[in-house]
């Protein structure tokens, strides 16, 4: 087989895929950057190049303002929640303890929960009349609708369907550190928290790293807890409502999607902006070896 | 060990990624089934008009499956039952009922309008109907009705006229709604309260909700729920505000007589006559009175079938008329009706189906399986007597007192969605009523400006 008909053979391959993420992914990514430029009456049939009229209307929107430091707080208080307890949690599931796969099977289990249905079961939860949560600390707590505290229970709800899979990354970067380095430190007297400071999380911090982008990247796009636990009657969405719900409101509950896409984009620009900051910043602690 | 814990993890997303992606690709193009086609080739029988206009189909009488769309859960037996009717008399044309609840159901129609996979008929509100028929998504009847094979005269209310766009027909009246004081009589019975009746006022609904209320015991008088058509729009015209005004070109929302209207139906939830709004929410008012812990509520003649689904207030509860406001009785009175895409593959089978619903042998059936008020001139007496035991008369009485609901312009779809979001931080208590009112004003007024 030469290398040609190997190429063709490797697009093969991939093509369900790729045409999945080209077709799903790419091109409305492509077209949201186009229909943010316009202004689209019936349906989307009839469309005016209106330049940037709709980020002119966005930028004066408190509206606007109001969502973009939403989403920010939730970035800022989910992340590194997320990180602490992920790595928390690989670390005591990597020790030797009994039963330690059943306890990995448990921190996954919110990882492969229907979104909707944990909802439900955080609706429950938070109610304020008979919630659990109200019950066992012996509030009386509107969780999801005083906007003092729905962002609080969406960073809960967040970081509790977060912890599993980010776990699972982590503990394979712990499985990946060698055994042999442990022991050398325990032979120059190191013991437990210090091994932890000084050489598991050097160690760790490529896992970090990765799993850091890609929670930013997650988190900025917050939309189905909002959308769920919140709803569009509560009186504290506009405490929480992100730039995505905003997106989705716009586009298909005001029949704007101009303007939707215009919040999209930009979303799109911080995330880039956000990103090429970790890359930036990664030389000063993350640990190749 | 880990390591193929983690690579098992990722290859199973990506098994999940594919195979939604393929479901979301099904879903494009699961529509217009040309599905029955095994079922009966031939039997030219049936349809009055054979479908000539067809042009690939070899044979007439081709077996067709159409698609019906409705948002009402309550009413799909009713529809079900005229489609079987329809297809007893049309043998080659089946018909297949949808319903999309209504939540979704204006989301779902934009999407499919622009992709022209509407379905070939669907249940039309007042309110969408403009922006629908003014980007030519939906077929015009004008000629048909023109050569007299069907007569707008035939339907109550001057309903005929809701569907009409610039001298052009595009839809048949299915049926209407008024909204009616439903009330629990058991909870009644227990207070010694006399039920609701015509010389009832706001003031006296006020007072016997606020004696009828034990929020000990979960139990109110009046679900002052956050609702237009069937909530504090009815309040507002009995106090003589208005929605919008009369040419439908600034909105009423910010008139004292509208926002007094307001205040007095939040002021039962902060007198605790009403569960509060977060309870609402959490359970929607309707619901409450299902489960007998409201002793009244406004809802609409469409939402009967609903209440009487319920086994906890089965024969325990009826329905009066609205109070009596300042000004007058208020009501909202609301024609559906039902129209054909313009893109449908079918669509003289469509019409044919369409045509039937706007039957009196199909308004006959809506009646008698109590769906809603038939809008075919005549037929509304068997709906009232479809359910001997309640009082549904109040409905067709308060014809007379209601205005038309406060669609037919472009701008409706856009406000409406707003006008939920700003009122509801007022009915939770982020800001004053009238703060919200006056915002919802400013919106509207400035939706109508967009609009044009």
């Amino acid at each position: 087989m030469n290398a040609k008909s190997r190429y063709a053979w490797a697009y093969v391959m991939i093509a369900p895929t790729l045409i999945g993420t080209l077709v799903f992914w790419l091109w409305p990514a492509i077209y949201s950057v186009y229909l943010g430029f316009l202004k689209s009456e019936n349906f989307g049939m009839d469309n005016h190049w209106v330049g940037l009229a709709n980020y002119e209307r966005l930028f004066k929107d408190d509206e606007f303002w109001q969502n973009l430091k939403n989403t920010m707080l939730y970035v800022v208080l989910f992340v590194p929640l997320t990180i602490v307890l992920s790595t928390f949690f690989a670390v005591l599931m990597n020790a030797k303890i009994k039963g330690r796969s059943v306890y990995r099977v448990i921190y996954f289990l919110p990882q492969v929960t229907m979104a909707a249905a944990a909802a439900m079961v955080w609706v429950i939860i938070f109610a304020q009349d008979y919630g659990l949560l109200n019950s066992a600390i012996g509030t009386h707590i509107a969780w999801i609708s005083d906007k003092r505290f729905a962002m609080y229970a969406l960073v809960i709800v967040g970081v509790w369907g977060a912890i599993g899979f980010n776990m699972l990354l982590i503990l394979a970067g712990l499985q990946g550190i060698p055994r042999p380095l442990y022991e050398a430190a325990e032979l120059d007297g190191a013991v437990g928290f210090r091994k932890f400071r000084y050489i598991t999380l050097p160690l760790l911090t490529p896992t970090l790293f990765f799993t850091s982008i890609v929670l930013v990247i997650g988190a900025t796009q917050i939309f189905d807890s909002i959308y769920l636990i919140i709803g569009k009657t509560n009186v504290a969405l506009p405490s929480v409502r992100s730039l995505v719900y905003a997106y989705y409101q716009n586009s298909f509950i005001y029949y704007d999607q101009n303007y939707g896409a215009a919040i999209v984009n930009i979303l799109l620009v911080i995330n880039l902006i956000l990103t090429g900051f970790q890359f930036l910043m990664q030389k000063k602690w993350v640990v190749y070896d | 060990m880990n390591a193929t814990k983690k690579s098992k993890a990722a290859s199973a997303a990506g098994v999940l990624l594919v195979a939604s992606l393929a479901l979301a690709a099904c879903g494009g193009n699961s529509n217009n089934g040309e599905g029955a086609a095994s079922s009966a080739p031939a039997s030219a029988g049936g349809a009055s008009s054979p479908a000539a206009s067809k042009p690939a189909g070899g044979d007439g009488g081709k077996a067709v499956t159409i698609s019906y769309t409705i948002w009402d859960k309550n009413q799909q037996p009713a529809m079900e039952a005229i489609a079987k009717a329809f297809t007893d008399q049309n043998p080659n044309i089946k018909v297949k009922v949808d319903v999309i609840p209504w939540g979704d159901y204006w989301t779902k129609m934009s999407a499919a309008a622009p992709a022209g996979t509407l379905p070939d008929v669907f249940w039309m509100h007042g309110g969408q109907f403009i922006k629908y028929a003014t980007g030519q998504f939906l077929e015009p009847i004008t000629d048909k009705v023109q050569a007299g094979e069907i007569d707008l005269n035939n339907y109550a209310a001057n309903l005929g006229s809701i569907y009409t766009l610039d001298g052009q027909n595009y839809g048949i009246p299915k049926d209407f709604d008024t909204i009616g004081l439903a009330y629990n009589k058991e909870l009644f019975d227990q207070a010694s309260v006399p039920y609701p009746d015509d010389t009832w006022t706001y003031e006296k609904l006020a007072e016997v909700a606020k004696k009828l209320s034990q929020p000990d015991k979960g139990i109110y008088g009046f679900g002052a729920k956050l609702d237009t058509q069937a909530g504090y729009w009815n309040d507002i015209l009995a106090n003589g505000g208005h929605i919008l005004n009369a040419d439908m070109t600034k909105s009423g929302y910010d008139e004292p007589a509208t926002i007094e209207a307001l205040k007095a139906r939040y002021q039962l939830i902060l007198d605790k006559a009403s569960p509060t709004h977060q309870q609402m929410t959490d359970t929607d008012a309707v619901e409450m009175f299902k489960s007998g812990k409201l002793a009244m509520i406004f809802d609409g003649s469409w939402d009967n079938g609903n209440l009487a689904s319920s086994d906890v207030i089965k024969g325990k509860y009826d329905w009066a008329k609205l109070p009596n406001g300042k000004v007058k009785r208020g009501n909202i009175i609301n024609g559906l009706g039902n129209v054909m895409s313009a893109k449908g593959k079918h669509k003289e089978e469509s019409w044919q189906f369409l045509k039937f619903l706007g039957s009196k042998e199909a308004a006959d059936i809506t009646a008698q399986m109590g769906a809603a008020i038939p809008a075919f001139n005549g037929t509304q007496d068997a709906w009232v007597k479809s359910k001997p035991d309640l009082n549904l008369q109040v409905f067709i009485d308060q014809t007379a007192d209601a205005v038309p609901y406060p669609s037919g312009s472009k701008s409706y779809p856009v406000w409406f969605a707003k006008e939920g979001e700003i009122m509801s931080q007022a009915w939770g208590g982020a800001i004053s009523v009238e703060e919200g009112a006056k915002k919802v004003a400013e919106m509207m007024n400035q939706a109508i400006a967009d609009a044009k």
